[in-house]
């Protein structure tokens, strides 16, 4: 009993197909509470489907999803869906909004009257993302893709949910500010204690963030575990193609880098020096 | 030409300024009504994307209905004056309306919407919260085009009874005054364009974002709105407050001695009489549109001639003579309505040709005319096509065949004929132009034209309900013969004078009018 509990997300044998394509087949899966969990594949492997299944934005061709231990089919979507944060791509803010606006969507559907509410929420989540307070006035055309993305996290987390999708959140922004945002996620993830499935193409991001992460290619499971456990054994040869430059990454310090034969700096010093000594003779 | 058009629009300013608060009362109620009617089926059809293109067709469809014959099918319905024009305008307003709302709800970013539906907005929500807001750019710019369409459109109300500046255009045309027509196009132009100015002046204002700005926005919308509240009650609460009198619609057709007569009897009742009378000049198609509006009780008095009242009323054939009146006023009595007041002119039919043609073929009578009509080109109104007495009865009775017709408006004709663009014209007897135009009347050998005396045509009803009515009909029994007619005619077509004036002149010189 308690074990059940413990779940955030199941997927109990769930397939969905689009007439003869399938995108997803008899996918299992169990998200334990607290979970970052991150989807790794590459496009069309069935990664944002089984996401939006968690929501009901699809609808599985059969078998079961269950949030909080509910069957999904049982419960209203759209109180489902107010009740777990949704961030996407581009986090396509509402651009007639202001930052206030946007943030207080969700709790402005839900509780139309407690306004004092909403704007200690905001205020709140606000200071989390790491945005300044003085922004909520302003349009998200006058934002930076990189505040534009907090934003949005804002948005999806405004209404305090337990379960939080994201879906390649982080696609259209550069690598330094990725990097920045991938460290906030992280740190509210810490703080906030909420489930998060995220699902991203990068598996280095995949491997950074989460706490657990699934591997899906052609709509079937490869490897579902830690990045460990990823990084250390890869299941099948997909994974292994997957995860090969990052088994191949060294933590050596700068000086060391260059005396240790296999990296990359060392063999471009050693280039350096060659052409060096032709010039010389 | 600019000279007179500002005189006129300075000195008769009463008169166009209640033509211009006709024409703003018109727009203004078809606009709002196609901006709520338009707006909601352009959401609906965008919520239910299988009804957009069954709906999109049925206003093309509309849209694509000459505005002439859309009047023309709207009178049996809702018969003659300002409702029809409503309805009408609203019907062509309607496509712009759905369209643009339908194009800016269905353009808003699937992304967005996807955004919206995952954080649990129903479908109101997310039509109220993001689809609208998103799309109202794009139904602005669709409102403005379909407010100064409706407005320019509005003009041709005026062919039916309506009132707005079109009243002025068209008396303009149908009284050969030409700084008339352009003073009433001229105000609806600076009406459209001023409109278009305002609501782009709220576009602009809609499209500022900032704090201050919205707060400015709407302390504007606040004032706009106190305005109108202002001006609606100035315009209604007068007419409640005042005991409305018993009032007789008077209607005429588009023609100069109609505009007069319906001055003469205005003049008249207003003087003998408690009764006010609201005289809806020259409306457009004659008695074909006047006299369903008697018997639906739109219009009580109108003056008609016998023998259109025969043909087209009463649908008799055979040529009608004042032989046979007795018959007529029965006809008449079973639909409710009585002939009072001959007023001793008739205005027949005949055949006018152009001086040189009539002397290059020797063309004296009809029948000469008919040895040659073959090559020659007859003008005549539209109806003169379609009554049991017109063009085909008259091509029977000579048999004669034309080389071509075509169909002109009453107020153009002798223009066409001077031009040449036909040769031939059917004419009224009583036609002021006539008089100075180089054409050669020919002679009826065969007596075809039957008899058409002037007189009112009266709803008995109301004669019943004001018997002092009839006394001051009656007093007009033989007072205008038909040189008379044609005199006042020329006044006011060549001359230029007001048809009030001529009206009231006469009156006052025959003794009638104090």
């Amino acid at each position: 009993m308690s074990e059940t509990t413990d779940i955030a997300i199941e997927y109990r044998d769930v397939t969905k197909a689009y007439g003869e394509k399938t995108v997803l087949s008899h996918f299992d899966l169990r998200v334990q509470k607290g979970e970052f969990l991150t989807i790794v594949g590459s496009s069309g492997c069935g990664k944002t489907t089984a996401l939006k299944m968690v929501n009901r934005l699809i609808e599985p061709t059969s078998g079961d999803v269950l949030v909080g231990g509910r069957n999904v089919r049982d419960v209203d979507a759209i109180e489902l869906r107010r009740s777990i944060g949704y961030a996407i791509q581009g986090s396509v803010l509402f651009p007639h909004m202001t930052v206030e606006e946007n943030v207080s969507y969700v709790p402005n559907l839900l509780n139309r009257r407690d306004r004092a509410r909403t704007e200690r929420a905001v205020s709140k989540w606000m200071d989390i993302v790491g945005l300044p307070q003085d922004m909520l006035d302003r349009y998200p055309a006058e934002l930076s893709g990189g505040q534009q993305q907090r934003v949005g996290i804002a948005r999806a987390l405004a209404a305090s949910p337990d379960t939080l999708l994201m879906d390649e959140p982080f696609g259209a922004v550069d690598e330094i500010t990725r990097g920045q945002l991938q460290t906030e996620i992280a740190r509210i993830h810490r703080e906030c204690g909420i489930t998060i499935m995220f699902v991203t193409h990068d598996i280095g991001e995949a491997l950074r963030l989460g706490t657990r992460v699934l591997v899906l290619d052609a709509g079937r499971i490869q490897q579902y575990g830690t990045p460990q456990e990823i990084l250390a054994r890869p299941a099948t040869e997909f994974v292994e193609r997957l995860v090969a430059r990052q088994r191949h990454a060294c933590d050596l310090s700068d000086e060391r880098l260059c005396a240790c034969e296999h990296s990359g700096a060392a063999r471009a010093e050693a280039a350096l020096l060659a052409q060096g000594a032709d010039k010389g003779e | 030409m600019l000279v007179q058009m500002l005189d006129l629009l300075a000195t008769r300013r009463d008169f166009f300024l209640g033509l211009l608060l006709e024409h703003v009362q018109i727009s203004l109620v078809s606009i709002a009504i196609a901006i709520v009617v338009g707006g909601i089926a352009g959401i609906l059809i965008s919520e239910f994307q299988r009804a957009a293109k069954p709906t999109l067709a049925v206003v093309n469809f509309l849209y694509t209905i000459p505005s002439i014959s859309m009047l023309g099918f709207l009178i049996p319905f809702s018969g003659v004056g300002d409702a029809t024009a409503v309805i009408a305008l609203t019907i062509y307003a309607l496509l712009p309306m759905v369209r643009a709302t339908h194009t800016g709800i269905t353009n808003v970013e699937p992304a967005i919407l996807e955004a919206a539906r995952g954080m649990g907005g129903t479908r109101m929500q997310t039509l109220l919260r993001v689809r609208l807001p998103l799309a109202l750019p794009v139904i602005m710019s669709g409102i403005r085009n379909m407010v100064v369409m409706t407005i320019a459109l509005a003009g041709i109300a005026s062919f039916i009874g309506a009132g707005g500046l079109g009243v002025a255009i068209y008396r303009g045309i149908t009284t050969n005054n030409a700084a008339m027509t352009m003073a009433g196009s001229l105000l609806i132009a600076v009406l459209a364009l001023v409109v278009d100015f305002v609501l782009g002046f709220v576009e602009k204002r809609m499209g500022m974002r900032s704090k201050a700005a919205k707060r400015t926005n709407c302390r504007l919308a606040v004032g706009a709105l106190v305005a109108c509240g202002v001006a609606a009650a100035c315009a209604v609460v007068p007419g409640m407050v005042a005991a409305a009198p018993a009032t007789i619609n008077v209607a005429t057709k588009p023609m100069t001695e109609q505009y007069i007569m319906g001055n003469m009897l205005k003049d008249l009742i207003e003087q003998d009489t408690n009764l006010k009378v609201k005289v809806t000049q020259g409306v457009g198609g004659g008695t074909s549109n006047i006299e369903p509006a008697m018997e639906s009780g739109d219009f009580d008095l109108y003056p008609e001639y016998t023998g259109t009242g025969w043909a087209m009323v009463l649908k008799k054939g055979g040529t009608y003579s004042e032989d046979e009146f007795g018959q007529l006023k029965a006809g008449y009595r079973k639909k409710g309505l009585s002939w009072v007041g001959m007023y001793g002119f008739g205005n027949t039919y005949g055949i006018a040709v152009r001086s040189d043609v009539a002397k290059r073929y020797g063309i004296k009578t009809y029948s000469d005319l008919a040895k040659v009509a073959d090559r020659l080109k007859l003008g005549a109104e539209a109806d003169f096509f379609e009554r049991a007495d017109g063009y085909d009865a008259l091509c029977k009775a000579y048999g004669m065949r034309f080389g071509s017709t075509m169909q002109l408006d009453i107020g153009l004709k002798y223009d066409a004929l001077e031009q040449g663009s036909v040769d031939a014209l059917i004419i009224f007897t009583t036609d002021g132009k006539l008089s100075h135009a180089s054409a050669t009347v020919l002679k009826d050998d065969k007596g075809f034209f039957p008899s058409y005396e002037c007189g009112n045509v009266v709803r008995t009803k109301v004669l019943e309900q004001h018997p002092e009515l009839r006394a001051v009909l009656k007093k007009l029994d033989g007072t205008i013969t038909e040189s008379d007619m044609a005199r006042m005619n020329y006044q006011v077509e060549e001359k230029g004078k007001d048809p009030e004036d001529v009206a009231r002149e006469y009156l006052r010189a025959k003794g009638l009018l104090k």
